[in-house]
């Protein structure tokens, strides 16, 4: 059976909440709260005479989201309706939110019709009944998605009668904003992936009928409040403004003609008419740009009477500041902060014997990818020979800013399958769904903050591609990186240099794998292997490759020969002095014919290796890397790689070298080709379950 | 209690705590057996219900609208006609 709660917000409610309180009754609510800001009127008795539940503040407290948020959190029913203090429910009204919400789990809010009361002006009347009926005008539950999509304004939502899901509304909650926390409200639930319902029988009776002067301060607060939710600015356009006027008004002709208004009522009410509407307009124009305006003009304009300076002097500040709305639901690395309030979760007391367990559950915890990302190639590569191991593998996606919210888990999952390699292994999108794990694997610095928290592991590591401190300049993001490897998680290590790095500077226990290579793509393709080409991984945007190295060391080459470069790895080719050919974004196929044809491999990295060197290994091409990085713990100081300083001559020479030394060519292409038969990726595989096995064991000791 | 009494408790122990050992042996088994079908189970979902994540459709709450039966009913109604001349026609073309 489904709860309800309903919420009035009300301040000097009059006569008029008395309908509402009654009317209200009348639906049967498990709950009614009002909350009074000060009224000083009969509104507090009123409303206890109406059985409510009344929770009084201070009317400085008062705000529109924040208030409604106090609410939320008293209330109990698993539906929370909120309306305000003049509008009343028609007969129906509560079953009809209830039976939207319970024939749709997606929806998240709902919202409903605004019915006319009897002394409504007519062009308040015809707009109301316009505006609910381009939503659906056969009386049916209509579903949003996105404020993006086609239809009538999908961005809708109002607090003077709308309903939510108890669980969706204290998760995201109402933005602290003066005016249209709903409007704000709306967005963040799309974000969120929830839907928003339009339940036409869902109606209250309600019109804002003010006189003129009280209906253009209360559209000065509406702009205002939309400026400061969403950043809208209403266009100062005269022209279009007076067209609009004759437009509006010739539909409220119309609209008085249909509902048979006298000629002498329709005499009376067009010049009220054109005054609203073009009154509207001028409203909405200063009032979205309310922050321009001094606060005495502001005081003088609002219904609220709310001005920028407030007269309260704690509030006041002797520099002129914009405000500016949240536009965020999640704040950015929020799970740092999370981990913080959370903390560490204890792992599962060691059971003798887990380390050796024939059959490990292995939870792979990832960031969101994007095509052709090579780390979580990696992942999938590796974990997908692991699975043929025996073991058990989940993937569980942390994505807290929801890059990949549109996607939902077996979209990702066929993605993975799809542009990486054939997981089995099940994906799940958020830790909701957490079950343990013998172990818990992190696999980017972001993804350890999150799994610091999870329970029910035996042990956690984490698969270290590279150092990631390095991918930014010094700043937050790299101090996070770097504490990420400071947590006591075993540290399975893509490189030699790597695991020295985590044992040494991070106090951390390691292991090594060394990445692999896909024996049947990359091998010496039947082409003929030219003499005067250089194949160059140039992908300028990930500056740890040093781009701007290469490029000049490339430049010193062409200054003293004649040479074909091929450059690849960007979709935009790098500008340069010299002429070179393009690849862009290459197939695994391309490339592989490209290394079988070249004369010189190139590829730098200033941290830890790539996998191109070994690629191009595997093809018989001979690779030049960066002495004094990663390279000497994988290759060695006289292996398969030629290593060069960091210089753009020294690499000059050595390219010159491999092309006009035959024998040396001989020499480290054929050391390459052994170097990569020995590195498949069956062999890393079984590196990371040695790895996994390591961290198990620690934790027996 | 004499040495010899001593002796057969501790080798009582002994053999409890290898009974116990075993029994957790068992049970960790038992859990990652579980894991792994509760796993498997999942992947298999996600490959059939590709389409309807794709296209962000929830067929239960599909099916709880108005008209929802009432369209499946038709459905329904319509099959058994279409199956019966599919299978006229086999029959004739065999």
């Amino acid at each position: 059976m489904t709860r309800t709660s309903v919420v009035i917000p009300v301040k000097d409610g009059g006569q008029l909440l008395s309908d509402v309180l009654e009317a209200t009754a009348r639906e049967r609510p498990d709950e009614l709260i009002v909350v009074d800001s000060g009224s000083s009127d009969d509104s507090v008795r009123m409303a206890r005479e109406a059985d409510a539940t009344v929770i009084e503040i201070p009317p400085s407290e008062f705000g529109h989201g924040r208030t409604r948020n106090l609410a939320a959190a008293k209330a109990t029913g698993d539906i929370i309706c909120f309306i305000t203090q003049d509008a009343s429910p028609v007969p129906g009204w509560l079953a009809a939110y209830v039976d939207a919400f319970e024939r749709n789990e997606r929806i998240g809010a709902a919202f409903g019709q605004h019915l006319s009361r009897d002394d409504t002006s007519p062009m308040i009347a015809r707009e109301l009944e316009g505006f609910f009926a381009g939503f659906n005008s056969d009386g049916e539950v209509t579903t949003q998605a996105s404020t993006d999509e086609d239809g009538w304004h999908p961005g809708f939502l109002s607090n003077a009668n709308a309903a939510y899901r108890r669980k969706v509304l204290l998760e995201i909650g109402f933005r602290d904003l003066a005016y249209s926390e709903d409007q704000a409200f709306a967005e963040d639930l799309f974000a969120a992936g929830w839907l928003k319902a339009y339940v036409p029988a869902a109606s209250v009776v309600h019109a804002h009928d003010f006189p003129f002067t009280q209906f253009m301060r209360r559209y000065f607060d509406e702009y205002r409040g939309l400026n400061e939710a969403v950043g809208h600015v209403e266009a100062a356009a005269p022209r279009a403004a007076a067209q609009t006027v004759r437009s509006q008004l010739a539909q409220d002709v119309a609209w008085m003609k249909a509902n048979e208004y006298s000629v002498g009522e329709q005499a009376m009410w067009i010049p009220r008419a054109a005054a609203h509407h073009g009154g509207r307009h001028l409203a909405a124009v200063a009032g979205s740009r309310a922050n321009r305006l001094p606060a005495i003009v502001q005081r003088a304009m609002s219904l609220e009477g709310r001005g920028e300076e407030r007269a309260d002097p704690a509030r006041q500040s002797a520099i002129k500041t914009e405000p500016v709305a949240p536009l965020r639901r999640t704040e950015l690395f929020s799970e740092v902060l999370d981990l913080e309030h959370n903390g560490v979760a204890e792992l599962l007391a060691p059971v003798p014997g887990m380390s050796e367990k024939e059959r490990l559950h292995v939870a792979v915890v990832i960031p969101p990818f994007r095509k052709g990302s090579g780390g979580h190639d990696t992942i999938f590569r590796i974990f997908r020979h692991i699975e043929q191991m025996g073991h058990t593998v989940s993937i569980w996606l942390s994505d807290p800013l929801g890059r990949m919210h549109n996607e939902w888990p077996a979209v990702v999952r066929k993605r993975i399958r799809e542009e990486f390699v054939d997981l089995d292994a099940p994906v799940y999108k958020g830790f909701d769904d957490w079950f343990g794990a013998d172990v818990a694997l992190a696999t980017s610095w972001e993804t350890v903050y999150p799994m610091l928290e999870l329970p029910g592991c035996r042990a956690r590591a984490y698969f270290v591609q590279d150092h990631e401190p390095e991918f930014f300049a010094t700043s937050a993001e790299s101090v996070w990186a770097q504490n990420s490897y400071r947590q006591g998680l075993f540290a399975i290590c893509a490189s030699p240099w790597l695991a020295e790095m985590m044992r040494d500077e991070y106090g951390a226990q390691a292991s090594v794998f060394h990445l692999g290579v896909d024996a049947a793509m990359y091998y010496p393709r039947p082409v003929p292997r030219r003499r005067d080409t250089i194949a160059y991984y140039g992908r300028a945007t990930t500056p740890r490759r040093a781009v701007s190295l290469g490029m000049l060391a490339l430049a010193e080459l062409n200054r003293r020969r004649d040479a074909r470069i091929v450059i690849y790895g960007d979709p935009l080719p790098p500008e340069s002095t010299f002429p070179f050919e393009n690849l862009g974004i290459a197939t695994q196929e391309e490339l592989a014919l490209l290394y079988s044809e070249a004369t010189v491999g190139l590829c730098l990295s200033v941290t830890n290796y790539s996998r191109a060197p070994q690629e191009m290994m595997a093809c018989g091409l001979p690779c030049i890397d960066l002495a004094g990085f990663s390279a000497e713990s994988v290759f060695g100081e006289d292996g398969p790689v030629e290593l060069s300083e960091f210089s753009p001559v020294a690499i000059a020479d050595h390219i010159e070298r491999l092309i006009d030394d035959q024998e040396l060519w001989e020499r480290r292409s054929v050391k390459g080709l052994d170097f990569a038969a020995q590195h498949s990726w069956d062999a890393a595989a079984l590196e990371v379950e040695q790895g996994l096995r390591a961290a198990l064991r620690a934790r027996e000791q | 209690m004499s040495s010899e009494g001593k002796a057969q408790r501790a080798e009582e122990l002994a053999t409890e705590n290898a009974v116990l050992r075993g029994r957790i042996a068992e049970l960790e088994v038992e859990l990652g057996e579980q894991a792994s079908r509760a796993n498997e189970a999942v992947a298999r979902l996600e490959e059939r219900v590709y389409w309807l994540d794709r296209w962000h459709l929830d067929l239960n709450s599909l099916m709880k609208k108005p008209g929802a039966a009432q369209f499946r009913a038709l459905l329904r109604a319509v099959r058994a006609p279409y199956r019966w001349v599919v299978n006229l026609s086999r029959k004739r073309g065999s």
